[in-house]
């Protein structure tokens, strides 16, 4: 599904060479949960961002189901986005003073997707995270944890190869958290592909393995031995 | 995303900024409005002109010495000339008479009226429009006896005498510190002063009377200073007038030395025209600053709301939008502000012409043609105004702006 070889990302800012990656290997196969993990600077944002097609690497080869990323345009890119990958957010990053189910909708009207068509889908994403009540609710009138439950629909909503979410629990408290990692369990056994960028690790404890990050290289990557379950929402 | 999208995002976010939306608005409302009543008015004038001289008749030239070129006694038009004319260019003209014009005063009860004393022949009343009301217009018997007769107007008698049945009465004028009498043998309608549609400037009577009689007042001998000529509805006026020019210069031997001037109802209103087309095009140039003004804070409000909604760019960017949806949805916002401003402006705008009017007589003219520039203009201000924020929005990085508070 990922395959990363060589990645190395280096940040100049004038005469100052930061290098965020430094020849990063990594494979990620269908349907794992996979926690990235280190402390802040330790180069897991930068994989995110590149992971998540929103920037690129400076040297470094990286395959997302199949497609040589490294390779396209921004209009290419804005489509694997797009079609691809699931992005859930510490702060949400809804689209306030809209209702839960135009969020959902918005990544399916970028896809040129007919209307009725999406909402279908939208509605059916929000189903399966359990906020079928709040579909009319404009953003702002959630909880967060509901706004997180709105975000995961969102990202799923597209069929994407994988879910990327960044600190998702960060910005809530412990019950909402539990909450969000029991969808993203439940997703995961459905068959979603999940990378869980976190630097708690009772929250990584949730995934399948942890990908430990220290100064922009890879200091550990296990299976996860005591799995925390969390069973139905 | 399409396009319908691009709109309903876009009228979403003028809604929910609904007052500075608004002002915003006011900038290309004051702009389109005032570029409109100029042109409705520059317009309209131009037509009402236009009818003032269809009225005066299109086909009505005047040809007369030129001054400029020192006219010697060898130059000037004789009887000779005007019979030949009549002759040789009969199928041409319909009618044609010497003009000789000066100014004078008519001694009513208590004062004395400035009128213009118009000396013609008996053919006059089928150049001017001359409307009898009592008795009758000049005969030729007048002409050739020289008589000492005049037709005058119904203002002009009710201000003399207080009344219309004057046939046969005697009038009072002086001229060039003569003291004539006249007897009134006709009373025509006096006829609406001209540009009465466009400006409110009283101008004095005209009393026509013999050209001979002018003459021999004036002690003019076989002399005529100007002849008056209606031609015919299908003749080429300048060809015709240039034909008479080089015949009559043929006579006096004095070909291609510009002795002669010709006037035509149609090069004035050509001039006329070009004026008020000037005029137009200058304040209405000044009218279109305020539209520029207008554009410019269309831009500046965009620019606020590319900087406001920087994290939604970035939102929208991480879930797939592309350069062109982003550009697309921000510059469609800008023609859609100025697009309802620039309809808010067209209406107001045609408002103003009429109100305006209502003060200066000029019935404004609003075409379809002007109103869809306003519009298109308008539009067209957007996107020129709205491209810049448009593609300011577009180019954000993704990251930053997502990281953006």
């Amino acid at each position: 599904m990922i395959k990363i070889d060589n990645l190395t990302k280096i940040y100049r800012t004038g005469s100052i060479q930061v290098e965020a990656l430094k020849g990063i290997c990594l494979e990620i196969h269908r349907g794992e949960f996979v926690a990235v993990m280190g402390p802040s600077g330790s180069g897991k944002s930068t994989l995110m961002n590149i992971l998540g097609c929103l920037d690129r690497p400076t040297e470094g080869r990286y395959r997302l189901d199949g497609e040589k990323i490294e390779e396209l345009n921004d209009v290419q890119l804005a489509a694997i986005r797009n079609k691809k990958i699931g992005f859930v957010f510490q702060s949400f990053n809804l689209l306030p003073r809209m209702s839960a189910l135009k969020n959902v909708e918005l990544p399916m009207m970028y896809a040129g997707i007919p209307s009725k068509e999406r909402v279908e889908r939208a509605k059916e994403a929000l189903q399966r995270v359990g906020l079928a009540d709040r579909m009319h609710h404009k953003s702002n009138e959630l909880s967060g944890g509901q706004r997180q439950r709105v975000a995961i629909a969102r990202a799923l909503v597209n069929d994407p190869a994988i879910i990327l979410a960044d600190e998702p629990t960060g910005n809530l408290d412990s019950k909402s958290g539990k909450e969000i990692m029991a969808i993203f369990q439940q997703l995961n056994e459905e068959g979603s592909t999940i990378v869980l960028v976190t630097h708690e690790a009772d929250i990584a404890s949730h995934a399948k393995r942890i990908v430990a990050f220290r100064d922009g290289e890879i200091v550990e990557d296990r299976a996860v031995e005591n799995r925390t379950m969390i069973s139905g929402l | 995303m399409n396009f319908i999208e691009s709109v309903k995002v876009a009228v979403n976010a003028i809604w929910v900024n609904k007052m500075r939306s608004l002002l915003t608005m006011l900038g290309i409302i004051i702009g389109i409005s005032s570029v409109i009543a100029v042109v409705a008015l520059g317009k309209g004038s131009q037509s009402a002109i236009g009818k003032e001289f269809e009225q005066f008749g299109v086909n009505r030239v005047y040809l007369t010495t030129n001054w400029r070129e020192n006219p010697t006694a060898r130059d000037y038009f004789n009887y000779g000339d005007l019979e030949a004319l009549r002759r040789v260019f009969s199928d041409k003209i319909v009618a044609l008479s010497p003009s000789l014009q000066d100014t004078g005063k008519i001694v009513a009860k208590k004062e004395l009226l400035n009128i213009n004393l118009s000396g013609v022949n008996e053919f006059y009343n089928k150049i001017e429009k001359i409307e009898m009301l009592e008795g009758r217009y000049l005969l030729e018997g007048d002409i050739k006896a020289k008589r000492e007769v005049a037709v005058i107007d119904e203002n002009t008698a009710m201000k003399v005498f207080g009344r219309t049945n004057v046939i046969g009465e005697n009038i009072l004028i002086q001229m060039r510190y003569r003291n004539l009498s006249l007897v009134i043998v006709g009373l025509y309608k006096t006829p609406k002063a001209p540009f009465s549609n466009v400006a409110n400037f009283e101008q004095p009577a005209t009393v026509y009377i013999p050209i001979s009689t002018m003459e021999k007042i004036l002690g003019i001998g076989d002399r005529i200073y100007g002849i008056e000529m209606n031609m015919e509805k299908d003749v080429n006026v300048k060809e015709t007038l240039n034909d008479m020019v080089k015949f009559i210069e043929r006579r006096h031997d004095n070909i291609g030395e510009g002795k002669y001037r010709t006037y035509t109802a149609e090069g004035e209103l050509e001039m006329v025209n070009k004026v008020t087309g000037i005029l137009t095009t200058v304040v209405g140039a000044i009218a279109a600053i305020s539209l520029f003004v207008g554009g410019i804070g269309v831009m500046n409000i965009m620019l606020v709301s590319v900087t406001e909604r920087t994290r939604e760019i970035g939102i929208r960017k991480a879930i797939g939008a592309r350069h062109k949806d982003i550009l697309m949805q921000f510059l469609v916002e800008a023609v859609i502000i100025s697009g309802i401003g620039g309809v808010i402006g067209t209406v107001l705008g045609i408002g103003f012409s009429f109100l305006i009017s209502m003060f200066i007589k000029v019935p404004p003219s609003v075409s379809m043609g002007t109103i869809m520039m306003a519009w298109l203009f308008s539009a067209g201000v957007g996107i020129f105004f709205g491209i810049y924020p448009a593609n300011k929005a577009a180019k954000l990085d993704p990251i930053e702006a997502l990281r953006y508070e």
